[in-house]
Order: C-alpha cells, then sequence, then structure tokens
C-alpha cells in the first residue's frame, strides 16, 4: 500500500464516476444568489410591506400598527432561515478574486466586511422589527425606537459593504489575471462611493435624503440593483471561462501543461 | 510588485487613523466621557443639547466603520506567511477581526439613534447610550484573541530571519492584558473599571492607538522584506 501507485487509479476512478460538470460546487453556490435576493424580495415587499420604507415622520398610530403586524414576524422567521445564504453569494465572488494575481488580504477585507455585514445590516435591524411585533403590549415610544433603528441600520449600514467593495473593485484593478474585466473594478468604485450619499439618512427626517427619499432610497437602491446585477452576470461569465485545468479537482493527467495554465498568484 | 497590493491596503491605515482621532477629539460623548451614574433624565437632556456633534461623528463612523480592516488583512496575510502546519491563526484572527467590528458599528448605531430623535422618552436614549458604551468599552474578547493568535504565530516563526521581530509579539501579549480591564467596566459604574474609568477608558482607547501604531510600522517593514517570498494560501 505504497502512495505512490494508489493515486493515480483513485483519480482514474473519479474521471470515470464523476460527470463532466466539474463546477457544479460553483454552480450551486451561484444559483442560490438569485434564489436568496428573489426571497429578499419577496419577504420584504409583499409579505411585510417594509419595503419601500415607510416614511420617519408617519404618525405614531401608523407606525404602531405597523409595528404590530403579523407579518413582521412571518418576515423574521423566513430571513432568519434564510440568511445564511448572503455569505453563500460572497464566498462566490471572492471564489474568483481567489484566482487573481493579488494578495488575499483582499479576500479577508472582503470576508470580514461580508462577516459585519450580515449581522448589522440584515439579523439586527431584521430583529428591531421582529421585537416589535413579538409583543404588543409595549409603549409607542419603544416600538417608534425599534423602527427607527430597523430602518435606519437597514438602509443607513455603509461601512462594511464600503470597505468589502473597496477591496473588490481594488482587486479586479491589481489583477494581472483579467478574472474579471477592469471597468467593472471602475465601475464598483464608483458605485459604492455614490452609495456614501446614504449617510444623510441619519440625519434627515423627510424629504430626499431621508431613509425613504428619492436620492438615499430609490435613486441608491436603482444604482444598486444594476450594479449587483451586473457583477453577477461577470461573475457568471468569469465561472465558465475558468479553464478545466486550472480547477482543485482538475484531472491530473497532463502534469506539466496544468502547471503552465495555472494563474499566478501573489502573496 | 508583487506586494503592491498589500502596500495599498496598508497606506490606506493613515487616513483612516487620521479620521478616527478627529471623531474621537470632536465626540462630544468623549470630551469627558460620559459618566454612568447620570440618570436617564441627564443623558436625555446631554443628547438633546449635542445632537449635531453625536450625529455627525456617528454618521463619520459609520462610514470608516471598517476603515482599519484591510490593515488587519494584511496582518492575516503575514500571519500566514509564518509556515506552521496550518493556515488556523490566519482565519481565528479574520473571523476576531469581523465579529470585533460588528460590536463597534452596533456601538456607533447605537449613538446615532440616541441623537437621531433625541426628545423621544428619556429611559430609551439612556438605554441606547448604554448599549453603545457596552458595545463599544466591554467586546475585548475578539481583540485579545486575535493578537494572540498574531503573537502566537510570531513566537512560532523559526525561520533565521523572522518575519516580525521578537518584541512585536511580546507586545502584543501586553496589549492583552491592558485592554482586557474593559471588560469589567459592566460590573462598576464609578472608579477606575467604569467605562469612563481610566483603566476602562483610557488606558484601552490608548493602547489600542499605540497598538494601531506599531502594527503599523511592523507591517510596513514585513511586507517591505517580503519580497518575492510568495506563498499560496488557502
Amino acid at each position: 500500500m505504497a502512495e505512490a501507485p494508489k493515486a493515480p487509479t483513485a483519480s482514474a476512478e473519479q474521471t470515470t464516476s464523476r460527470p463532466k460538470n466539474r463546477k457544479l460546487d460553483q454552480w450551486i453556490a451561484f444559483w442560490t444568489v438569485p434564489f436568496f435576493f428573489n426571497l429578499f424580495g419577496l419577504v420584504f415587499v409583499p409579505l411585510s410591506w417594509m419595503m419601500p420604507p415607510r416614511s420617519p415622520s408617519s404618525p405614531t398610530p401608523h407606525i404602531v400598527d405597523f409595528m404590530h403586524s403579523h407579518n413582521l414576524l412571518i418576515a423574521c422567521v423566513i430571513l432568519t432561515l434564510a440568511y445564511g445564504l448572503a455569505p453563500v453569494s460572497n464566498a462566490c465572488y471572492l471564489m474568483q478574486v481567489k484566482r487573481m494575481s493579488v494578495s488575499p488580504a483582499f479576500r479577508y477585507s472582503m470576508m470580514i466586511g461580508a462577516i459585519t455585514g450580515a449581522i448589522v445590516g440584515m439579523l439586527f435591524p431584521m430583529f428591531c422589527f421582529g421585537l416589535g411585533a413579538f409583543r404588543p403590549g409595549y409603549r409607542p415610544s419603544v416600538l417608534m425606537m425599534l423602527y427607527d433603528f430597523g430602518y435606519l441600520a437597514f438602509i443607513g449600514s455603509l461601512g462594511c459593504f464600503c470597505v468589502m467593495w473597496m477591496a473588490f473593485g481594488l482587486a479586479i484593478i491589481l489583477d494581472e489575471n483579467k478574472i474579471l474585466p477592469k471597468w467593472l473594478g471602475y465601475y464598483t468604485i464608483w458605485q459604492y462611493v455614490t452609495e456614501l450619499m446614504a449617510a444623510p439618512v441619519w440625519i434627515a427626517k423627510s424629504g430626499p435624503f431621508a431613509w425613504n427619499g428619492l436620492m438615499t432610497f430609490w435613486f441608491a437602491m436603482t444604482l444598486y440593483v444594476s450594479w449587483q446585477f451586473i457583477v453577477y452576470l461577470c461573475i457568471y461569465k468569469a465561472i465558465k471561462s475558468q479553464p478545466e485545468a486550472e480547477l482543485d479537482n482538475a484531472p491530473p493527467e497532463p502534469l506539466p501543461a496544468a502547471l503552465e495554465t495555472t494563474s499566478r498568484t501573489s502573496a | 510588485m508583487n506586494t503592491r497590493g498589500q502596500r495599498i491596503l496598508l497606506w490606506t491605515a493613515p487616513p483612516a487613523v487620521a479620521l478616527f482621532v478627529l471623531a474621537y477629539l470632536v465626540f462630544p460623548v468623549f470630551s469627558p466621557p460620559l459618566s454612568p451614574t447620570l440618570t436617564p433624565d441627564q443623558v436625555a437632556a446631554f443628547f438633546r443639547g449635542n445632537v449635531t456633534g453625536i450625529l455627525g461623528v456617528a454618521i463619520l463612523c459609520n462610514l470608516i466603520a471598517c476603515s482599519l480592516v484591510p490593515l488587519f488583512a494584511v496582518t492575516a496575510v503575514q500571519i500566514s506567511r509564518v509556515a506552521t502546519s496550518s493556515t488556523v491563526l490566519t482565519y481565528a484572527y479574520v473571523i476576531c477581526v469581523g465579529v470585533g467590528t460588528t460590536a463597534f458599528i452596533l456601538a456607533d448605531y447605537c449613538w446615532g439613534m440616541a441623537a437621531f430623535r433625541p426628545d423621544r422618552d428619556p429611559q430609551l436614549i439612556s438605554l441606547l447610550n448604554d448599549m453603545a458604551w457596552f458595545f463599544f468599552i466591554a467586546p475585548v474578547g475578539t481583540i485579545m484573541v486575535q493578537n494572540l493568535c498574531f503573537a502566537l504565530s510570531v513566537y512560532l516563526d523559526d525561520r533565521p530571519e523572522p518575519i516580525f521581530p521578537r518584541w512585536v509579539a511580546h507586545f502584543n501579549v501586553a496589549t492583552v492584558g491592558l485592554l482586557a480591564p474593559g471588560a469589567f467596566s459592566i460590573l462598576y459604574k464609578s472608579g477606575p473599571l467604569a467605562w469612563n474609568g481610566p483603566l476602562s477608558f483610557t488606558l484601552r482607547l490608548a493602547t489600542f492607538a499605540v497598538y494601531i501604531a506599531v502594527m503599523f510600522w511592523a507591517l510596513l517593514r514585513a511586507v517591505k522584506h517580503q519580497g518575492d517570498d510568495r506563498v499560496v494560501l488557502a
């Protein structure tokens, strides 16, 4: 039972039994993303009517009514079940960044941003709404606070996404393996800088810069959704065009050739 | 040429630090730090009187909350250059940074929220302020482990010319002891361990500031000496 002769037989066995799609893992991860975003949309819009955001200056009885709606709790349940898929989408992007000729520091920055963002931008605001609906006896002032906190954390979470997309954009620009198009890097940086105009939601209670405003919600959302869609298409192309020889589960036969085509990684 | 990415990420730290220092200097809550003994009415009055300053800093910190992350990411890369059997310390470090940053952002949100509508029930303003202080001062566990991971990797580095000088590891171990008192701020409302006390507030922030400066210097040096040493990292 020596190590050396064992390896080729094992791999030969693999090549016969494994279906031809060696990127199955990446494709499964990839297709969870539209599933997640659609679910996200359904929960926020037709189920709970959290989005489009209600006004920061709506009268207290309206806020109390809204915070008591049972659907908020159902929304909470669905999202707490599904929010683990947000890391999957980020992991999908990370795999492409890993192929780039850039330091892993870019990936680590993105990972940290993703960890932080999932809590402060999703779980925490979701629970603010859920807590309001959970116990109907709270005073209106408590419900008001949860309502404010929920919307502000949802729409006003910027820093964590900023570092994520900064690292993503910079990695694309510095990459020499041409994994993703250069323009996507510049577009990403432009996108997140524009996104920062949502910062005034922490001040304005009405008008275009309130959390339900024309600029901070509608305009920023349009930019974000179109950008996210374009990134997603580019990731699709990148996964599709990744050479088979470069995959971790690539067939080992033409070893020197495989080494040739493997792209550069730098520290 | 190879370490360009790391150097770019490293040099985002000085402007980030400058902004954090600015935020610290103009934040009304820190000058002097609000006492935990204030009554809810006093806290509410304080927030009503300082809306602009508090909101301004809360918004600034919301934007720059993660701006030291690239520095930590470069540290993680350098940890994984120490050829131990695995990259376990790197990943532990990265996850600690993620969790620790989350606490900082939540602290920032709580202060921002308290100033967003300062006329709400004083009990709630006081609760938000307490929550902010809890998140800001108390959760030292992640940065302590983070620094221990780093120190451990330096101690395990047995190459003839180590990536980091040994004293950087000793320093990181020392910060663990200096940051630890912050956790006790939950037990006291006055004295050195209270959240505005010399141990929980002054020592903690000073340690953090010196730590960032030392790490910046050490990382610059490490990245400069890294040269063409390529590592494939999982």
